[in-house]
């Protein structure tokens, strides 16, 4: 049998993590990616890392807080025994992250710094200035270095991933890789390849990733019959810089370390903002989120800013969207310290100091908490069993799915420095499984008849020709790029109405249309970067029309999903009496639509439409219960809502009992 | 795929630092000694001539340590850093920070002090104490430097055509800078000074000594320029018989403007 | 901060390559002018619009891009000359300095271009192996956490850590010389990459590389491996070819302090040799 092999397709932060961790089991690696792997868009995530630690743990904190957090402040939507076990290994993860060398800050006394994030009141998050991401990237990139050089890794930089090989009996066995210089075609035989290409961003046209986030790889997997869940669930940034080639993010760390969010409470004031005394700034989340202020969780800061901006009129600028966000009551020396990075970043693209003058910022997509569906094995304690091949692994066999093109952990919104975590959590943990997958088969792809990556490959090259030789049309891929990304920000970010989803699907259809006769300019066969963009662009039509239907079909608000025709209502009684009787059927309303859509929305696509269907969601360790952020009432639906579930615990723990029986995943 | 390295590459980092050291010792301070020696002439003939009776006192050692000390190692400081200059790409048109100004003017310093050396020793000393050639040589208004008449014969030599104060003053000024500029980088090359501060503060100090040697340099281009060369050889004439007579020198025709000296000297001390 | 008089086009002049060694020649396009560009945005026309402005449709321009927020490094570029990302590159504060009113790009001229403004830089990153940038971890079990560090010791890596191997402080390097090696016709991609490999090898590391060692060696896991990292900053193209210019500390644009870790490796190279030339 020839040596097993495996492939990863992305070199960011999982596909690193991943890389490396499979070395040390001693399985080669083939890792790909369409930009030398230290240049993936990891790079950009700036605040942080988050774990349970030795300081919160004092204060009451636990890795079970971490989880509940985590759940919460993504509305129930997750699977919880991959959370469970990523909040357990989180405090390891980075202890790991930091004997590989991460610049993290250090206290006084030599430990790691934290600072608070959003939708905790612990600070739990670890941080390397304002580059987290950055440093955490490169620590994995030196040791995926390491072991090229020790001759496990193959590197295929510039390389585009066009499709994963199928066999007859729809398991994957490896890959179909394209070269962005020579554009020639190469076929990989992999005993298991793992998906981490990260979000689809460029769906949205302008948001805060980077160019080479254009969801293809994910795209291409669910074309060729991989789930793809909760698509719907984009993460809208409250805070970034808006800008003409690309929304800049402002880290959540800026509010972390202090920063505030006003407008003047006078419309469009036109004094300088430092002149603007106290009393005419209106502090929006500080006033409407007393506990929280201004670290409540990105889609309550998004919403909040949107509804500041759009319906109440209070915007900073007449003429485009934006609040302050403002630093400039901190010491310099501090934000220097602290925040150096990402305020540098700020004054270079905007050329206006922030520790002199408040930051304009809106809010911009900037994660998909959706992802390819893949399969888990929740161990008897509710957590993950590790080592099996089961997790992460997508409906097609031996095809697995990491990081953010996943759709585990973050529910309906991701808290702040989760997503490095759950990156880097998902290549370690995964390894082993990979490995045992390995062990159970008795055959290596590369012993398979050539014919099967010879196919594969004149298919590729085949598809690749139809879009050179297209006749000449007046459509223009960049054009009907723009377009898209306009319609999808507009009809699909902060607010959904269906009236403007289902205009939008109608667009998007004709979009794609477009776009399949749309004209490359450059028909060469050198570098041609036109023909790339044309064929990721073709290929971000199953992600958009798969976010659409599911925000269409989901008429519900849950996290970064929100429907003002479904929201729940405030509580408007004036007593505490009348609040509560509100609050009964406030209940009795949340518990009905958690009954109805507390499912994982599943995507499969069917002849290039997305065919929905709805998975039951596995809550066995934390019961759902209402998120209260700045709720009017809150204090009154949780009473109610804690003595609904004390009385059903007391009366059904069979029921619980049954729970932890039951198999993780609902068979779909 | 097997890598023949050159000569040159294999031993790359051990030529380097031979080369840079070789640019402090012996060479430049073999140079600050030599500025300084002649610099004595503003004390007058007698001062100069005693310095180089001094170093002349070294007899047939001489040779072992001008070729030994000073030639052999100016040579390979001087090939191998044709080498490096050659190597390197100037930039400054695009990245024109006092730096890099620097970094060009070390290369092209560096080429003039060469070819100033050169023309220096072939003008005074004619390269090889070879009969027939120090003839040629002399013929050609070159190796014009005798060790017992050395104040005249510098300043005859200098003072024969103004093209030679003026090759001096570029040759010397350029390896004044060349030194000052090449300690200033040895010192990080070597990894004496490391912060910024601290590259700031050596450099202040070594544009300080090359000010200071520059100036010393130009005071005894000056003097030879101005000297009375017939006023001066009577002098070392007068101070050569002296010497002889108390053992101090050892008679040589070669160092003599005018080798009868000799023979009068023979004549006197033979009663 | 937008000057009053701006023009109603931009000037791009843009040097154009077809592919490795072959000839490049220069062309111009006029986008019509917008505030708050940057090269980028410019670069977005061009690719969506590509004709000159002599009306010729041309094949849109290739090049470089990631992040857009300069931390990745990708869009390293010439820019009116000098070395740069062009995400940060703003075409008002350009203007405002050139004053022919035009933007010129070009391609790193200190790697192999690939086409237009795409060069090849995997010579960066084989650098990185070269002097063995990375700690050299027992595995990625859990082991508790990692030893202790003082905030002066973080404050002191963490700049140096910033590298994002652009190569800006390589194209600005006088001593950096560029290596090209043309692929042969039938030669296969493993066999054509094993010469580049080689003829990279004996070539300058640069200062991005020198200062990965010394990142490397202050670590306090790191410095077990000092010793092997001192030895490749004295191999061939090690540290003895830099030529104290100082450009790479002027144009890097994360501020790395590259000139300092210069001097510490060569602090460091100076007492190993002397210390193993007597051991």
């Amino acid at each position: 049998m020839a040596k097993q092999r495996v492939v990863v397709v992305g070199g960011g932060l999982s596909g690193l993590s991943m890389t490396m961790k499979l070395c040390e089991l001693g399985i080669p690696v083939d890792l790909v990616s369409l930009v030398p792997v230290k240049r993936s868009h990891s790079v950009c995530a700036q605040g942080g890392i988050n774990s349970c630690n030795d300081a919160t743990r004092q204060l009451g904190d636990s890795e079970w807080k971490h989880f509940d957090d985590t759940v919460y402040g993504g509305d129930f939507l997750n699977h919880q025994p991959p959370v469970k076990e990523m909040c357990e290994w989180a405090p390891k993860v980075i202890d790991l992250m930091d004997r590989l060398g991460v610049t993290f800050n250090r206290t006084g006394e030599g430990f790691l710094d934290r600072r608070r994030f959003g939708g905790t009141l612990y600070k739990r998050t670890a941080f390397a200035g304002a580059t987290t991401g950055q440093q955490l990237l490169y620590a994995l990139d030196e040791q995926v270095r390491r072991w090229e050089a020790e001759g496990l890794v193959r590197k295929f930089e510039h390389y585009d991933f066009t499709s994963p090989i199928v066999d007859d009996n729809g398991a994957c066995r490896g890959v179909v890789i394209q070269n962005l210089h020579s554009m020639e075609f190469l076929a990989l035989p992999a005993d298991a390849v793992v998906v981490a290409s990260g979000g689809p961003g460029l769906v949205y046209g302008r948001s805060t990733m980077s160019v080479m986030c254009n969801g293809s790889a994910a795209s291409r997997c669910f074309r060729a019959g991989a789930k793809y869940g909760n698509a719907e669930f984009i993460q809208v940034h409250p805070t970034a810089i808006p800008g003409a080639d690309k929304l800049r993010l402002m880290s959540e760390s800026a509010r972390g370390e202090g920063g505030r969010v006003w407008v003047p409470r006078r419309s469009q004031d036109t004094r300088d903002p430092k002149l603007i005394p106290e009393s005419e700034r209106y502090y929006f989340l500080e006033e409407r989120y007393p506990a929280y202020m201004n670290l409540v969780p990105r889609d309550i800061a998004t919403r909040e800013i949107f509804d500041i901006c759009v319906n109440e009129g209070l915007s900073v600028d007449a003429d485009k969207m934006c609040v302050y966000l403002d630093l400039t009551h901190i010491p310099k020396a501090e934000l220097d310290r602290k925040l150096g990075g990402i305020l540098d970043i700020y004054q270079k693209f905007q050329g206006v100091d922030p520790r002199e003058v408040p930051m304009k910022i809106f809010p911009a997509v900037h994660y998909s908490m959706g992802g390819l569906w893949t399969d888990y094995e929740r161990s008897s304690s509710g957590g993950l069993v590790v080592g099996s091949p089961r997790n992460h692994e997508t409906n097609i066999p031996n095809l697995y799915a990491i990081g953010e093109c996943d759709y585990h952990y973050h529910g309906a919104n991701r808290l702040g420095a989760n997503s490095l975590l759950s990156c880097i959590f998902t290549g370690l943990m995964v390894g082993p499984g990979i490995e045992n997958k390995l062990k159970q088969s008795k055959t290596a792809a590369a012993d398979l008849p050539p014919a099967v990556f010879q196919q594969a490959v004149a298919a590729a090259k085949e598809q690749h020709q139809a879009v050179l030789q297209r006749p000449s049309s007046d459509q223009n891929p960049y054009q009907i790029h723009q377009e898209l990304g306009d319609l999808m920000t507009r009809a699909a970010t902060v607010v959904r109405r269906n009236d403007q989803l289902k205009a939008a699907i109608a667009t998007v259809e004709e979009l794609e249309q477009r776009a399949n006769v749309a004209t490359v300019v450059d028909t060469g066969s050198w570098t041609n970067q036109n023909v790339i963009f044309t064929k990721a662009l073709m290929d971000m039509f199953p992600l958009a029309k798969a976010i659409l239907w599911g925000a269409l079909q989901r008429d519900e608000c849950r996290g970064a999903h929100f429907k003002p025709d479904f929201s729940m209502p405030s509580l408007t009684s004036d007593t505490r009496e009348g609040r509560l009787q509100e609050a009964e059927q406030w209940c009795d309303r949340f518990q009905a639509n958690t009954d109805k859509w507390l499912k994982s929305t599943i995507a499969t696509l069917v002849d290039g439409q997305p065919k929905l269907s709805y998975e039951d969601i596995d809550t066995s360790s934390i019961p759902p219960r209402p998120r209260l952020y700045g709720l009017v009432g809150a204090e009154e639906i949780e009473t109610v809502w804690k003595r609904r579930a004390a009385a059903k615990s007391a009366q059904v723990d069979p029921m619980a009992a049954r729970a932890a029986a039951a198999p993780a995943v609902a068979s779909l | 795929m097997t890598n023949e390295l050159t000569f040159i590459q294999k031993h790359e980092f051990l030529l380097r630092r031979i080369h840079s050291l070789t640019g402090l010792v012996p060479v430049g301070l073999y140079m600050c000694v030599h500025l300084i020696t002649n610099a004595s002439i503003l004390n007058g003939v007698e001062a100069f001539q005693n310095a180089v009776y001094a170093i002349h006192s070294l007899g047939n050692a001489l040779v072992f340590v001008e070729w030994g000390a000073i030639f052999l190692p100016l040579l390979f400081h001087a090939i191998f850093g044709v080498y490096i200059a050659y190597s390197g790409q100037f930039n400054t048109s695009s990245y024109g920070t006092a730096k890099n100004w620097r970094y060009v003017a070390q290369r092209i310093t560096g080429l003039i002090a060469f070819v100033f050396i050169v023309s220096h020793v072939a003008h005074m000393h004619g390269w090889f104490h070879v009969g027939f050639w120090e003839k040629l040589m002399h013929s050609l208004g070159l190796a014009q430097f005798r060790a017992y008449n050395a104040a005249s014969t510098a300043a005859m030599a200098m003072q024969a055509n103004i093209v030679w104060p003026i090759l001096y003053a570029i040759g010397i000024a350029a390896s004044v800078f060349h030194f000052a500029n090449g300690v200033w980088t040895m010192g990080i090359t070597w990894g004496v000074w490391i912060s910024p501060a601290a590259q700031k503060r050596a450099d202040r100090i070594c544009a300080a000594i090359g000010v200071g040697i520059l100036l010393i340099g130009f005071s005894a281009l000056g003097g030879f320029m101005t000297l009375d060369a017939q006023k001066a050889e009577d002098i070392e004439n007068r101070m050569y018989t002296e010497s002889v007579n108390t053992g101090r020198v050892v008679p040589n025709a070669k160092k003599l403007t005018n080798p009868k000296l000799l023979e009068e000297q023979a004549g006197t001390a033979k009663p | 901060m937008i000057a009053s008089n701006q023009p109603s086009v931009i000037k791009v002049r843009v040097k154009r390559q077809d592919g490795p060694g072959q000839a490049a020649y220069w062309q111009h396009f006029d986008i019509p002018y917008e505030e708050n560009l940057n090269i980028i945005s410019v670069l977005q026309k061009i690719a969506a619009k590509p004709i000159t402005r002599d009306g010729q449709r041309v094949a849109p321009i290739a090049w470089d891009c990631g992040c857009l927020e300069e931390v990745c490094g990708s869009c390293t570029m010439l820019i009116n000359g000098r070395v740069r990302q062009s995400c940060s590159a703003l075409i008002d504060r350009l203007l405002e300095d050139s004053p022919s009113g035009e933007v010129v790009l070009e391609p790193m001229s200190k790697f192999p271009v690939v086409r237009d403004l795409v060069v090849d830089r995997a010579r960066i990153f084989q650098a990185l192996k070269k002097v063995k940038a990375w700690v050299e971890v027992d595995g990625y079990f859990d082991m508790g956490p990692g030893p202790k560090q003082s905030r002066t010791q973080q404050e002191a890596a963490y700049p140096l850590s910033e590298c994002m191997s652009c190569g800006c402080c390589l194209e600005a390097c006088p001593q950096y010389a560029k290596v090209e090696v043309i692929r042969e016709a039938g030669e296969s991609e493993e066999a054509y990459r094993q010469r580049v490999e080689a003829a990279n090898s004996v070539a300058f590391i640069g200062p991005h590389a020198i200062n990965q060692a010394v990142l490397f060696n202050s670590n306090p896991t790191g410095q077990f491996k000092k010793a092997e990292r001192l030895e490749a900053l004295t191999e061939p193209g090690g540290i003895q070819v830099c030529g104290n210019a100082q450009n790479c500390v002027a144009v890097c644009p994360k501020h790395i302090p590259l000139t300092t870790s210069i001097a510490q490796a060569g602090r460091a190279v100076t007492v190993h040799a002397v210390k193993k030339f007597f051991e």
